[in-house]
């Protein structure tokens, strides 16, 4: 389903990124950890290519986005806007701050995209953004406007603003760090609903707890490189690199999970 | 003598005819000025030579009097040999100084929509004229309205400016009747309460608009 292969990014003379591969198979949920600066979310920002990067390809269902092999020249080439736009409506994301548009309502956060890009009717577009709203328990909260949500409700919104898309892969990046910690529950809920409809899913996450409640698999990032990846019973519980252990070490004596 | 009934009789028609030629230069300054401060907004917001240029015009029209900006294009056009009437010397004036204030609006408007909404517009697989015109510039309108109204009510105060170039509009009749009469009370008192009435149906309309955009209170 997901194919990122040997991605290499840098800021400057920082190394973000170094010859990250992942592949994701459909229904798949695969949780990303790491400390930070580890390049989990600039992973995710190079699969919708909302970050350029120098090396390396990513594939949906066998298409690229965002760079093309060509391979009589055995070059990378940049695609088109036209067609990192096209590319980019199969790849749902999720982001840490939200990033609702303010000056709609939630359904019409919802709807924008659906009927704006793909050209969906209004009508048969408004009935499937109340039915998203709906699955993310937000029935009652269609007409609001984002400043009057909660963090937890705008987040859902955006979970069900992404979905409206009928993305391949939906990409989540910290979606629970910006919120009141009585609101983290909820939208966790909302993911662990969709992870369980067999949506594929790219997490990128804080919550240990969450990312062994909801993963098939745990991909674990250092330094710009997947270190361990695995079962979330083995990696959580009995890793095999001692740089995983250091960190869960840490992480327990400060959470107890 | 001040409060001279009939006086006052003959002088409103005659002012309200200057106010004519007030409007007129208002409005068209104000229109003419919303595409051209989008413009040199939007060359300002490129990287190169055309933004240090748009950059340039600002800084210079913003940081000179519009009277002698008036002076330059009225006087200075007539020399070169090509004079232009004095309406349109202190309309093409009040655009050159007005249309840089108003990029300065825009520039501040498209500023302050912060590069995630960009994202978010992306990620949904947006492309530039969807993104701009469904996620962007809704929200810089909204933002601008306010400094938008201010810049309106300013350029409708400016335009008194003309009378220096002989333009007969509001402020240059109240210039003759004040030299025919001697009487400046009725005719300043007269000339201001006008231009109140102008700017006060420039600050409810934007009020008005700005309220059917109020989205973020």
């Amino acid at each position: 389903m997901l194919e990122v292969a040997d991605v290499s990014k840098r800021f400057g003379t920082l190394e973000v990124l170094r010859g990250v591969s992942l592949s994701v198979a459909p229904g798949e949920v695969v949780v990303v950890i790491g400390p930070s600066g580890s390049g989990k979310t600039t992973l995710l920002r190079c699969i919708n290519l909302l970050e350029d990067y120098e090396r390396g390809t990513v594939t949906v269902d066998g298409d690229p986005i965002g760079y093309r092999l060509d391979r009589r020249a055995g070059q990378r080439v940049r695609m088109s806007e036209r067609e990192i736009a096209a590319a980019r409506e199969n790849v749902g994301m999720v982001f840490q701050s939200f990033n609702l548009f303010p000056h709609m309502n939630a359904l019409q956060n919802v709807m924008a995209a659906p009927v704006r890009v793909k050209g969906i009717p209004r009508a048969r577009a408004e009935a499937r953004a109340r039915e998203l709203l709906t699955m993310v328990g937000l029935s009652d909260k269609v007409a609001e406007y984002p400043v009057r949500l909660s963090g937890g409700q705008q987040q859902r919104v955006a979970i069900a603003r992404a979905l409206a898309m009928d993305p391949k892969i939906m990409l989540f990046d910290e979606v629970t760090s910006a919120l009141d910690p009585e609101l983290v529950g909820e939208v966790l809920a909302a993911m662990q609903q969709l992870a369980r409809a067999g949506m594929t899913m790219v997490v990128v996450t804080h919550e240990m707890s969450f990312a062994r409640d909801i993963a098939d698999r745990i991909v674990f990032m250092d330094d710009g490189l997947v270190v361990e990846q695995g079962k979330p019973d083995q990696l959580l519980f009995s890793p095999a690199t001692d740089r995983v252990r250091a960190f869960l070490k840490r992480y327990n004596d400060r959470y107890r999970i | 003598m001040p409060f001279d009934l009939h006086f006052i009789a003959r002088l409103i028609p005659a002012l309200i005819e200057g106010a004519e030629v007030t409007v007129e230069l208002a409005i068209l300054t104000f229109a003419i000025c919303l595409v051209w401060g989008l413009i040199v907004a939007l060359a300002n917001s490129t990287r190169g030579p055309l933004s240090w240029f748009a950059g340039a015009y600002v800084q210079i029209v913003r940081n000179t009097p519009l009277l002698i900006q008036m002076y330059i294009v009225y006087f200075g056009f007539s020399m070169a040999g090509f004079g232009l009437s004095g309406f349109a010397s202190g309309l093409l004036a009040l655009c050159i100084q007005n249309g840089g204030y108003v990029a300065e609006i825009y520039r501040g408007g498209l500023q302050a929509v912060s590069t995630r909404q960009y994202e978010a517009g992306r990620a949904l697989g947006m492309r530039r004229w969807t993104l701009y015109t469904v996620v962007i510039i809704p929200q810089v309108v909204a933002r601008i309205v306010p400094p938008m109204t201010n810049q309106a009510i300013s350029i409708t105060k400016d335009t008194s400016q003309v009378a220096a170039i002989a333009v007969m509009d509001m402020m240059k009749v109240a210039q003759v009747w004040v030299e025919s009469s001697a009487n400046t009370y009725d005719v300043f008192l007269g000339v201001a309460i006008i231009y109140l009435v102008l700017t006060s149906v420039a600050s409810v309309a934007g009020k008005l608009f700005e309220r059917r955009l109020a989205f973020a209170q």
